[in-house]
Order: C-alpha cells, then structure tokens, then sequence
C-alpha cells in the first residue's frame, strides 16, 4: 500500500504551511485536518477551510483522500473560516434569551414601566395565555435543540451568536414591553378572537413539532445523510406533499396565532421579518434538493403550497 | 437615505424650520455635492474625466461633508421643539395595536447615530483621495 504525500497552502498566499508525509489512502479530509492542526494548533478543524482549488468549494469532511482526484503527492488549499461556535451552544443561547426577557417584563420587575406597577400582574386573562404560549415555544425549541435535531454542520461563525442574539433577544423585548404593559389593550373581538389564535398556535407547534421529528428520523444519529422527506403516518406531516419546508410553514403559523392573540403590531412585524427570513432558508433548501435528487416531487413549493 | 429623511420627513413634514439658515447650508452643500459626483459618474462612463472634475470630487468634500452634515443636525434640532408640541408621526399607549412611537426621541436616537457613521464616512474620503490622487500623479508622471 503506497502512502500520500500531502502538501497544505495557504489560499490566498500559497505559503506552504505544512507537510504530511506517510498518509494513509484512505484517510479522510477530517483526518488530515487533525494532522494540520498539530502543526497550527489556533486553528482547530472546525475553523478550517480545505479545497483542491483555491477558489473553489470546501472538501467535506467525509471525503476520502484516495477517492480525490489527486496525485499520490495531494495538494490542498487552506482557508481560515475564523473562530467557530457551535450550533447547539448558538441555539441554546439565542433562545434562552427570550425565555427569560418576557418573563422579566411578565412579573413586571423594576425600573420597566414604572414604580407603582412592579411586581403587579395584568388584570387580562390573554396576557396569561399569551405568557404560556410563548413561553412553551421557546422550552420547545430548547428541548429540541437538546434533544431532537441533528445538525449536519457542527459549528458556525462565532460573530452569528451577536447577530442572533440582538435579533432574538431584542425583538422579545420589544414584543413582551406591550404585552405586559399596564395600558395593554385586549384584542378587539375579545375571547373569540383569543381562543381562535391558540387552536392556530397549538395546532402549528404540533406541526412544527411533527416536522422536527420527522425529519430527525431521516438522518442516523451521528451521520449527515440527506434524503427527501415525504409524509408519515402522522397527519401533521402531510404538508410534506405540497411544500419543501413545513416546519418553516408551522412556524409562521404559530407567529400568525400569537400575533391574532395578542393584537399586537411588534409581533405581527416579528412574524412578518421571521416569515422573510425563512423563505430565503426555504429557498435555498428547496433548490438544493432539486439540484441533488432526480426524482424530487414537483408539486412542492418552498414554504407555502403554490405560492412561494 | 439620509437626503430623503432630512428632506420628507424632517423640513417638509415640520413647516417651521423652512426659513432656518441650516436649511440652506445643507442645500448649498448638496447642490455642489451632487454637481461635481453626477459630472463624475458621466464623464467616466465616456471615458474622458477631466482631471479637474476628479479632483474636486475627492476634494471638495472636506468642507462641504463637514457643512452638509452640520446644516443636517442644526435643522433636525430646530425641529424637535414643534415635534413635541405637535406629537408628529407619534403614536401612544393605549392603542388597540398595542404599538408606541416617539418620533421625537427617534430624532434624537437619528443625531446621535451621527457620532459614529460620520467619522467612518469621512475618513473613509479621505483614504479614497490618498489612493486616488496619488494614483493620477504616478500616472502623470510616468507619461
């Protein structure tokens, strides 16, 4: 069995940055970052970025070293994503964020709205409902972090977590200053209205939810495989029929419902800024897998059946 | 952006500073601005510039930025006082939107936003005059 030579430079320099003689065939691309970072240990393989072509696309992790079209001799080019964070850490971070900013304004703590409110509690029963649910929301998306999703990237650049952040984090704020607010207005149409918005909640966070997990059951645990996803047995997910991304679809959803229920326009603006931001997301992954499977359903749309 | 907001929603929508010296500081220094820019983009795109006209567009500006952003803030600030008295373009609590806006202190949030974004517009010229200018020289002088 011959071993490879393999050549690092930088991409943009074309510095030689390292040499690794003896490297088995069969090595993998994630292998050999390892072996790179021993040399250069700032920058840890999730941070590095290494192609056959300076501009060309990133190998995959996965990729074997004998499979590439290479000479024994492999040449790989390096660039430096920056500092990495991973996804679980982002997501727990940006959504605990919320969590507790509501409650904050819920209990209606100090230097908020005033000393003769703190600690009151609101006189209307749909800015309890309106607590639960939104609080429900984000110890559901916590717990599916932990538990449910399986990321295919592990790690993505660190300066996300502020931008994420300021996102989330701000716009929960500004939702839940008004909601709890002592001159809080009820919806217009009272409990009608309110008991509307969470059958469209609930009924959105169960799909999302069934989403969610379905989607978990395409991938093994600890692979990154991607596969078409198509409907169960679960009714939730027959939405899989007519559009690529459901999950985005029962997220808007449930926006929509706490907006109705709230009456609220910084939530219906949060839903609407959300609702543009995953169709960009729905997209791209819809046009991704046209482009990777031959026999990807027709009729589907990216997020909403039709028309988007 | 900014000539859109300070026109519209600042010396349009408040009637009381349109007689205000700022008001015709910051449309002298457009005018001259937007004269000497809009020659630029023309000639270049006819591949003739005048080495004058690119000149005065990486010159000009040390004075007239300086003068159009101080024209800018002076009116914004003569306007504030019939901003509060009026409650222009506020909203306030309670609503059945459950929504509030204070387009005073949104002005005041707009003049501070000057302190950074002014420093980094203008320093940025002037780097772009070094590299310009300097650029032409060489040229010149190697023909």
């Amino acid at each position: 069995m011959k071993h490879y030579e393999v050549e690092i430079l930088d991409a943009k320099t074309r510095d030689k940055l390292c040499f690794l003689d003896k490297v088995e065939p069969n090595a993998t691309i994630a292998e050999i970052k390892n072996l790179f970072t021993k040399s250069h240990p700032q920058w840890y393989p999730a941070r590095q970025s290494l192609r056959l072509d300076p501009k060309g696309k990133s190998l995959k992790d996965e990729d074997v070293l004998q499979n590439l079209p290479v000479g024994t001799t492999a040449t790989l080019y390096f660039r430096d994503l920056g500092a990495q964070i991973s996804w679980v850490t982002v997501f727990l971070t940006e959504y605990a964020g919320p969590l507790l900013i509501y409650l904050l304004f819920y209990f209606r703590v100090p230097f908020i709205y005033g000393p003769k409110y703190d600690f009151t509690s609101s006189k209307h029963s749909v800015v309890h409902l309106a607590c639960i649910c939104h609080s429900f929301h984000y110890i559901k998306r916590l717990l599916e972090t932990i538990f449910v999703h399986r990321f295919s990237h592990g790690t993505m650049p660190l300066r996300n977590i502020f931008k994420n952040c300021t996102y989330y984090w701000g716009f929960a704020a500004w939702m839940a200053y008004y909601i709890n607010h002592p001159l809080y207005t009820p919806p217009t149409y009272g409990d009608e209205q309110v008991k509307l918005a969470l059958i469209i909640f609930l009924f959105c966070q169960l799909g999302n939810f069934s989403i969610h997990i379905a989607l978990r059951n395409l991938r093994p645990a600890g692979s990154k495989t991607r596969k078409i996803p198509y409907p169960t047995k679960n009714p939730f997910t027959w939405l899989f029929l007519l559009v690529s991304c459901p999950n985005y679809t029962y997220e808007v959803g449930s926006w929509i419902g706490f907006a109705i229920m709230t009456q609220c326009l910084p939530v219906a603006l949060f839903s609407l800024v959300g609702f543009i931001q995953m169709t960009i997301w729905a997209k791209g992954k819809h046009r991704s897998y046209l482009k990777e499977f031959r026999d990807y359903p027709p009729l589907r749309s990216p997020i909403i059946p039709f028309l988007l | 952006m900014s000539r859109v907001f300070l026109t519209w929603a600042v010396t349009h929508s408040v009637k009381e500073v349109q007689n205000e010296d700022s008001v015709l500081l910051f449309v002298i220094a457009w005018t001259i601005t937007e004269i000497i820019r809009y020659s630029f983009y023309t000639f270049s795109l006819l591949n003739h510039l005048p080495y004058l006209i690119k000149w005065a567009r990486y010159t000009l500006f040390i004075v007239l930025y300086p003068m159009g952003v101080s024209g800018e803030l002076l009116t914004i600030y003569a306007a504030l006082p019939f901003v509060r008295q009026a409650g222009l373009y506020s909203i306030s609590l309670p609503n059945k939107y459950n929504f509030s806006f204070d387009y005073y202190t949104f002005l005041i949030l707009v003049m501070i936003s000057y302190i950074p974004i002014f420093p980094q517009l203008y320093f940025h010229m002037l780097h772009q005059r070094r590299k310009v200018l300097s650029h032409t020289e060489e040229h010149k002088k190697s023909e």
